[in-house]
């Protein structure tokens, strides 16, 4: 176990398109790091630099207090899963499990004790003898996981391992792998595009855009506090609704201040105006605005104290434990660089149906007990207190103490 | 956020399908079936044309040597004799040149499969200055006929003193730009991540070669191999050249030997051909599986 440290990393490919740039970031003995962000953020190559399967252009890397830019890989003393596992076809799951060892010569019963030991651990002692093909998916995800474990190396690195998997098994398998984490506690970096296995695994998340660090927290203040557009867009499902509105006070000494848009008025608790702080500077200007589908209620349901939306509900889904009610505000969408690479990333331009007219699309997560139907005038409460409140030119988040290096 | 369009138009389109598929059916069916019988006569009436000359070749062999003359030709003789495969061993050097042919083939096979399959190994995965110029000289040197080399391979190896040795015979057979081509292209087609597994798991360059790669290239092998076998075995130009004195010939050289050396021995010649293509059948009969999967795996033709 080993901690891992970035300083100032670079990776610019030849012909100058830069896949990192200036990454730093500290990660624990024994922590579950993530790093999330859409494809091309630069996110695989961080890991894969950090494993030596790519040249650091420039920083420095090290691993368990050692500087690694010119070690090999072997020497990195570090496993990695694959996206694709990258098992040997023309082994048994046993040959398989047992290379890596093989190659540090280590002795034979060591190696089958390690070998069992781990096939235990994952449930694949009856698989042994099998090759790759004539294993399941998930099967194969476990060998890949295996072959990392019986290493005992430093730290894991895991490159989307869950992917390739369909959708039930992946939720299972995430949580094995928490599990594993629980149970080995060594130190881990996970790529993923996914922001709820980010959310889910991580102990902290990077997030990364463009090769350019964002946020490194825990995922519940990634949730809470994003320090930009962009990761407040990227991080929660369904994303959080945004749009472009005026603060105002109405009150010059002190009182609430009002947040306007699409015909609706917010007033802001002064606690929420307090915590942010160089809002004032915002005060009789637009901002944009973002509210999250879970700080939504059906009035009905909500605490009275909470700010009305008049809403007309244009589709409800009812999953159960929540009821989503998607509808139109009288505003148009908000155009800014942020979103625009959210929008691309989630391949909304082939999948939405245009809007018409300058509206644009919000969610509300009501209580799965809300009666709210389709079609119907309704009332939501919006939780006035977690509104965020970003600069509409950088899209950086107001008043954030945006230091990404603040520990956990 | 999407909203998703209802599914009526594609449930339209699968109600309407089964009620037309009845009316084709049948008559598709039937065409099938005649289109079918058309390519296996095709197929028969090819087979036949190659076959033809291999069961004449045969059928000589084991007539006496009187019977093979006779005008007009008939199939069969009422008194099958091997007296001609005998005489093949005691009147000419048969044996010897078999012996040949096997040293000269083994080698040029396997140095062949060694050396193609490291070329395309490090054309596939190595990042070196001048890469892709090497490749494209290697490929241009599957557009030059081999008959174009052939003086200027004998000049050299003759400056070299090597004529009428085994390594004039196999040296220059060996490199084989298509093999490098054939390696290159299968390699291209292994997950990069087998081998940055392997890196990571502490196998250098060579184990990674030997251990992962090669066991994952067997289709490209066998194919490389048989064919490489094959070709060999019947080169006769080359060997024609390169071997001068009777105890270096290789069958095919030696075949074309009876007919000069003994005078036109119909039935001798004809056994001397069957005796050097058996190993080739061999070959066939052990390999057929890898040779079409080869073949397919390849896209060698």
């Amino acid at each position: 176990m080993a901690q891992i440290m970035l300083d100032q990393v670079d990776k610019t490919y030849a012909g100058g398109v830069k896949a990192v740039s200036e990454l730093n970031l500290d990660i624990g003995d024994g922590e579950f790091m993530v790093l999330v962000g859409p494809s091309g953020c630069g996110k695989s190559t961080a890991l894969r630099m950090i494993a030596g399967l790519e040249e650091i252009s420039g920083g420095t890397i090290q691993i368990g207090g050692r500087v690694v830019n010119d070690l090999p890989p072997k020497d990195r003393d570090i496993a990695m899963v694959f996206q694709n596992y990258a098992l040997y076809p023309h082994m048994t799951v046993e040959q398989n499990l047992a290379f890596g060892l093989q190659m540090r010569k280590m002795a034979k019963d060591e190696i089958s004790r390690r070998v069992r030991e781990a096939g235990k651990m994952l449930g694949l002692e009856p698989y042994l003898d099998r090759k790759p093909g004539a294993l399941s998916g998930g099967q194969r995800q476990r060998v890949a996981m295996g072959r990392a474990i019986v290493r005992e190396p430093q730290a894991f690195l895991m490159d989307e391992p869950l992917s390739n998997l369909d959708a039930k098994l992946r939720v299972s398998m995430r949580a094995s792998l928490s599990q594993l984490h629980d149970r080995l506690n060594v130190t881990t970096v996970y790529v993923t595009h996914d922001q709820i296995e980010a959310m889910t695994l991580g102990d902290r998340v990077c997030v990364l855009r463009d090769g350019v660090l964002q946020q490194v927290d825990t995922p519940q203040n990634l949730f809470d506090h994003p320090v930009n557009l962009f990761v407040g867009g990227f991080i929660g499902s369904p994303a959080m609704n945004i749009v472009t509105a005026r603060l105002d006070r109405p009150d010059r000494d002190g009182g609430p201040a009002i947040i306007s848009f699409a015909g609706y008025q917010l007033h802001i608790p002064v606690e929420v105006t307090g915590a942010k702080p160089g809002i004032e500077k915002y005060l009789g200007r637009e901002v944009i605005l973002g509210i999250r589908p879970s700080d939504f209620e059906d009035a009905s349901l909500a605490d009275p104290g909470w700010a009305r939306m008049p809403v007309t509900a244009n589709v409800t889904e009812q999953l159960g434990t929540e009821l989503l009610v998607t509808f139109l505000i009288d505003a148009p969408p908000v155009e800014h660089e942020d979103t625009a690479a959210l929008a691309a990333d989630q391949g909304e331009d082939e999948a939405a149906i245009p809007l018409a007219g300058g509206k644009s699309m919000w969610t509300a997560r009501a209580s799965a007990r809300s009666r709210i139907s389709a079609g119907s005038r309704t009332e939501l409460s919006v939780d006035t207190s977690n509104l965020h409140f970003f600069d509409p030119r950088n899209g950086l988040a107001i008043g954030h103490r945006s230091d990404p290096d603040l520990p956990p | 956020m999407t909203i998703r369009a209802p599914l009526r138009r594609e449930n339209r389109a699968a109600r309407t399908r089964p009620a037309a598929r009845p009316a084709t059916g049948p008559a598709r069916n039937w065409r099938d079936g005649l289109f079918r019988r058309a390519v296996t006569g095709v197929v028969i009436a090819l087979a036949l044309v190659w076959l033809i000359p291999v069961a004449w070749t045969l059928d000589t062999s084991i007539k006496p040597e009187n019977a093979t003359i006779l005008i007009p030709a008939t199939w069969g003789v009422p008194h099958p004799t091997f007296a001609a495969y005998g005489a093949d061993f005691s009147a000419t050097d048969l044996g010897r040149w078999y012996l040949n042919s096997a040293i000269v083939t083994i080698f040029v096979t396997a140095l062949t499969v060694i050396t193609a399959s490291m070329a395309g190994y490090a054309l596939s995965r190595g990042t070196f200055r001048g890469k892709r110029l090497l490749f494209a000289l290697i490929l241009a040197g599957i557009m030059i006929p081999p008959q174009a080399l052939i003086i200027p391979l004998f000049r050299e190896l003759q400056s070299a003193h090597l004529i009428n040795t085994y390594w004039a015979l196999i040296l220059p057979q060996v490199p084989a730009p298509i093999a490098v081509f054939i390696f290159k292209k299968f390699f291209d087609g292994i997950p990069i991540e087998m081998e940055q597994a392997a890196k990571v798991d502490g196998a250098g360059w060579l184990t990674t070669y030997a251990r992962i790669i090669l066991p994952l290239a067997r289709p490209a092998i066998a194919a490389v191999a048989i064919f490489t076998f094959v070709w060999t075995w019947n080169n006769f130009l080359w060997p024609f050249l390169a071997a001068t004195s009777p105890t270096m010939f290789t069958i095919p050289v030696g075949i074309g030997t009876v007919v000069s050396g003994v005078g036109i021995v119909n039935a001798l010649q004809m056994a001397s051909a069957v005796l050097g293509a058996l190993p080739l059948v061999l070959v066939f009969l052990l390999g057929q599986r890898q040779i079409v999967e080869g073949v397919a795996g390849t896209g060698l033709k």
